[in-house]
């Protein structure tokens, strides 16, 4: 057993962990932040994605052993503590980004993750830049048009509302 | 009514929960002292099981018990069944082979259970499980679909002399000839509808647990709606009452139709949990899901079609060999007919059809409903065969459709199903207009400058939606102020809390803050709960809801006009207020008083508690439609087909909320265009061996396979149903495949490939490139 | 999955025969090879650890040699059991010949693979396989020129 430590969600947490726990295991088992999703087991899915010292990451492709020390944000951490929802997650309800909401958390922190290093990234971006996370509900389209207005509204405050046919 | 009723685009109340990490799904269940459970699965797709040794495994670390299909027996557990039911002309049933929960004596395809392993730990029950000793006996095995009907092809079940369960067929095999002989032209293609895994991003999962001092175990697994399951497993299988059974499925992350089955890990984990002291979970991983849950579509079909001088249909054949797998899944073995042919001819007036079914068994995975389950088949097929006659004739597509619609309804089709109403005519040219149809040549010439072969296509589909016709929902007045709806369906990302809410405030004036969806329990759910499948949730539970709050509002009455000192036959009742001559009492303040019996008049019980079990007028369903117009790229140095304009106008009947609307048909569309451009299951034709259980081998659709969908509705209400709404659900999956097949044909006519099997991938596309060039060379 | 190869040996053709078959030459030049053990002149049982893409078992396998006519062929036949990665097995010809002081071995092999192994690791059993092989030869072509070379 290992003893590791690091902040997650602002608060710092630790705890023993077997080496070969991964990072996911470890938010979900011992932390029990059970927001953070496992879809695969081939990192392909991103439905695992959370921010690791600042950047979005597939929780399942590192050890908890190897977070020692880290900042870590899941999806619990997104929303302010009075509820308000971050932007990115008002922007995936405003458009539909999702159904099921399995997908949803790593959707969220990858669009986040997006929306920083890439402000104002148009459609074909976007599209590229998902390309890690897996939806089979949505087709994408809300999570792509929630992405762009989400990014948006991180810039400028204000999310543009969607527009019915 | 208002800003919150039928028609408004309303975001959805769960999304907040689901957006912040507070949605919880089956693996996020853990019980106290629970021990875990492993499956060991065949590696080989057929072979006899000489000997189980579990002596290592049992004496491994951590182990608490492992089981196989002796113990079931010994028990008295029986097979699962399979409730299907369908005859040969001749009146030969539909063979139905024992299915136990664990393999007996034989394994039929790579990954069928064959222990149950419960340890401490999941990773103790795991590697106990290589400690297991199975002794098997490997023979031939059969997987390629097209050739499972074949007399020399490996048969599954000895009960058979072939791989051949059922042969179903229409009684028109000698007339349908006979106006093949003599009608003017006929076309005749051979086609596969490609088997697809249905991939929900839950991998499968489950916990239970059984309490001693009340007898009765409870089952959390994903679902869409347990209630057939767990009662399937009480009365078929386990042979236990059914109340001493419950089943929960929490947040469900997507089930397409699969999810709804009585897999034989759920009977296990229910039947181990009777025999341990301790709560179990088992968790698979998505290569197991891969392997556990249900595959959808595998068809080969030779279709054809015979036409009048006018290019008027004269007649349909279509003869398919379905691959139903090594068991019998649900539905498997009917699906091809009771789903597909029940609607073939689908936008079409075909005068004589016939149509066979021979449903194979195979060593694979079986195979079950999977959006849409047997209609994307033959609307892909009818729109092949519309092509391949418009090409005879020398006449555009469109025109061919045109001479071929259904105008007047309701139109029986030739397998009687009655298609209730559309705008087939309109629909097409509200999709050429909105999909800028006339411009296409223009766009195609500047592909060409980029040294892409552009190509358009049409897909033109009727969907027939409603499933089974009943459905049960229950509306109540609790004393907080709430009002709980208990529902039958069940919402596995469809959204049903914010329809039904706006149902409620539609026909209530309830406010959607108020109103909470229960669901998902078989001890809340209504007794006549069925569940969410077959695109039904609206036109059942929907209109189960809308009657159930009809009858509020007669109680309402009543107890209104005792409140106002009125006659309850002179009381109104709008907005969620009750008149009588000049008072008026809310519905609030009625469901409020109809708690206190001080308020009631005599003979009358409170609370306002309805409950609707609607069950539709004989099999009657209702047929959404659509028409899906594709514009597709062709890269003729790598054969990569990209799709680059998307419109899709469709017919869902009523709208509820063309939010969620939108996202059950863009979501279809993404299944269909995963069958036709990337999803394909491969399995090694000697050996059975699945060769693409992970998403590295098997193509999921990405963000990137799509341009922005023009999404349009042409509504034409439902006359069947008091909502006039169409099932949305699968819609998506039935236009878009055809769609996408013939803008990628017709991007290719210059190399004059007729046809290419599904999906379309770069590799199959650039093959057929070469083979057309090297046929023209010779 | 087929394949086919050759190699030349610095070694005299007996010596390369005794050589395939003895478990302690075998076990130094099978990758991931943890034992071989000779059950009779014509079976040996192995343990084995082999990754195929992402999937790493722990093969315990037996072999079989028929249609031995030394030492200038026989097929070699084998299986193996990688527990819940699921199985492997194949045959191949081995063939030896003479040529000056050299041996000339030609081999000619097929493989199948079941379970999680080809499920998820199909595609890359091919390549593995021709890995395996060539780091196999390269070890035996050094320990037989090791042995030479000793024994010169």
């Amino acid at each position: 057993m290992a003893k590791i430590s690091m902040k997650v969600n602002g608060k710092t947490v630790s705890g023993d962990v077997e080496p070969r726990t991964l990072l996911v295991q470890f938010i979900r088992e011992h932390l029990g932040l059970t927001g953070t999703h496992v879809g695969c087991d081939t990192s392909q899915c991103g439905a695992c994605n959370v921010h690791y010292n600042g950047e979005a990451i597939k929780s399942c492709t590192i050890l908890a052993v190897q977070a020692d020390g880290s900042e870590v944000v899941t999806i619990e951490g997104l929303a302010k503590p009075d509820g308000t929802l971050h932007p990115m997650q008002a922007a995936f309800r405003e458009y539909h980004g999702l159904q099921c909401g399995y997908c949803t958390p790593g959707m969220v922190m990858v669009a986040v993750d997006i929306a920083r290093r890439l402000p104002g990234a148009d459609e074909e971006t976007v599209r590229e830049e998902l390309y890690g996370n897996i939806c089979r509900c949505t087709g994408y389209q809300g999570i792509v048009e929630a992405v762009m207005a989400g990014s948006e509204a991180m810039q400028t405050g204000v999310l543009p509302l969607k527009e019915h046919h | 009514m208002g800003q919150y009723g039928i028609g408004q685009p309303i975001r959805r109340k769960e999304d907040a929960r689901l957006l912040t990490g507070n949605g919880r799904y089956t693996d996020d269940v853990n019980l106290d002292g629970q021990a875990y459970v492993y499956f060991l699965r065949s590696p080989y797709a057929h072979a006899k099981i000489n000997e189980i040794g579990l002596a290592d495994a049992l004496a491994a670390s951590g182990v608490i018990a492992i089981y196989t299909s002796a113990d079931l027996i010994a028990d008295g557990v029986k097979p699962i069944p399979c409730e299907a039911n369908a005859k040969s002309l001749k009146g030969v049933p539909l063979f139905k082979p024992p299915r136990h929960a664990l393999a007996f004596e034989r394994v039929r395809y790579a990954g069928e259970p064959v222990a149950m392993i419960i340890a401490e730990t999941y990773n103790e029950a795991r590697d106990a499980s290589e400690l297991i000793q199975i002794d098997y006996e490997e023979l031939p095995a059969v997987a390629d679909t097209s050739r499972l009907a074949d007399a020399d092809a490996p048969v599954v079940w000895d009960d058979l002399d072939s791989n051949v369960g059922l042969h179903w067929e229409t009684q028109e095999s000698a007339v349908s000839e006979a106006i093949f002989k003599t009608a003017y032209k006929t076309v005749e293609l051979d086609l596969l509808n490609n088997r697809l895994v249905g991939n929900p991003m839950e991998p499968r999962c489950a916990v239970s647990h059984h309490d001693a001092q009340t007898g009765r175990t409870t089952l959390y697994a994903p679902s869409q709606g347990g209630r057939r399951v767990i009662n399937a497993i009480a009365k078929d299988i386990l042979n236990v009452p059914p109340q001493s059974l419950r089943m929960v499925s929490l947040d469900t992350g997507g089930g397409f139709g699969i999810r709804s089955k009585t897999y034989p890990e759920l009977v296990l984990m229910v039947w181990a949990a009777r025999k341990q002291p301790r709560a179990l979970k088992w968790r698979a991983d998505r290569g197991e899901t891969f392997v556990s849950d249900a595959h959808g579509r595998d068809q080969s079909t030779k279709a054809s079609a015979a036409f009048d001088k006018d290019g008027k249909i004269l007649a349909v054949r279509n003869e398919t060999i379905v691959n139903v797998g090594a068991y019998l899944s649900e539905n498997g073995a009917i699906l091809a007919m009771m789903g597909g042919g029940k609607i073939m001819g689908t936008a079409y007036d075909v005068p004589v059809l016939y149509f066979s079914v021979k449903s194979c068994f195979s060593n694979t995975v079986p195979t079950d409903t999977y959006r849409g389950a047997g209609r994307p088949e033959v609307n892909f097929i009818m729109e092949r065969l519309i092509e391949l006659g418009a090409e005879a004739f020398g006449i555009s597509s469109i025109e061919m459709r045109k001479r071929n619609f259904i105008r007047e309804f309701p139109y029986k089709t030739q397998m009687g199903c009655l298609i209730d109403s559309g705008d087939f005519p309109g629909t097409l040219d509200m999709t050429l207009e909105k999909g800028d149809y006339a411009g296409f040549e223009a766009r195609k010439a500047e592909s060409k400058a980029r040294g892409k072969l552009r190509g358009i296509g049409i897909g033109y589909y009727v969907e027939g939606a409603g499933g089974r016709p009943f459905e049960e929902m229950r509306v109540r007045f609790e004393k907080d102020g709430k009002v709980k709806i208990f529902a039958g369906t069940f919402s596995h990302g469809q959204g049903h809390d914010t329809v039904y809410s706006q149902l409620l405030n539609e026909y209530l004036g309830v406010d959607a803050s108020k109103v909470e969806l229960i669901q998902g329990d078989s001890d809340t759910s209504p007794k006549g709960a069925v569940g969410t499948f077959g695109s039904r949730s609206s036109m059942m539970g929907g209109v189960a809801i809308k009657r159930a709050s009809e009858a509020i509002v007669e109680k309402g009455k009543k107890i209104a006009g005792h409140l106002m000192q009125t006659e309850p036959t002179k009381v109104t009742f709008k907005d969620g207020v009750f008149h009588g001559g000049s008072s008026s009492v809310t519905l609030e303040e009625v469901a409020r008083a109809a708690q206190d019996p001080s308020k009631l008049p005599e003979g009358l019980e409170g609370p306002l508690d309805e409950s609707y079990y609607y069950e539709r007028q004989g099999e009657s369903q209702n047929f959404p439609n659509g028409c899906h117009l594709i514009e597709a790229e062709v890269d003729p140095d790598t054969g990569t087909v990209e799709i680059v304009k998307f419109t899709a106008i469709d017919d869902c009947g009523t709208v509820l909320n063309p939010l969620i609307v939108d996202g059950q048909v863009l979501g279809g569309i993404a299944q269909g265009i995963g069958q036709a451009l990337v999803e394909n299951t491969v399995f090694d034709n000697e050996t059975g061996q699945l060769l693409t259980a992970s998403f590295m081998d098997y193509g999921m659709p990405r963000a990137s396979d799509f341009p922005m969908i023009g999404i349009y509705f042409n509504s034409v209400p439902s006359p069947t149903n008091d909502l006039g709404v169409k099932g949305a659900g699968e819609a998506g999956a039935c236009g878009a495949p055809p769609a996408l097949v013939h803008a990628a044909l017709d991007a290719l006519k210059g190399y004059g490939i007729r046809h290419i099997d599904m999906p379309l991938t770069p590799e199959k596309v650039w093959r057929a490139i070469q083979a057309a060039k090297s046929g023209k060379a010779a | 999955m087929d394949m086919s190869g050759e190699q030349r040996i610095p070694a005299p053709q007996q010596a390369v025969w005794d050589a395939l078959f003895d478990p302690e030459v075998l076990k130094l030049c099978i990758p991931g090879c943890d034992s071989v053990e000779k059950v009779s002149d014509t079976q040996f049982t192995a343990k084995v650890v082999v990754a195929v893409g992402p999937v790493k078992a722990k093969f315990a396998g037996e072999v079989a040699l028929e249609e031995l006519n030394a030492p200038n062929n026989c097929t070699i036949n084998g299986k193996g059991s990688g527990g819940i990665a699921g199985f492997g097995k194949g045959n191949a010809k081995v063939e030896l010949s003479t040529e000056g002081n050299e041996t000339i071995l030609k081999y000619t092999a097929n493989a199948s693979v079941g379970g999680k192994l080809a499920q998820i690791g199909a595609r890359l059993v091919d390549s593995t396989a021709k890995k395996l092989a060539d780091e196999f030869f390269k070890r035996f072509v050094k320990l037989m020129t090791d042995r030479a070379a000793a024994g010169a």
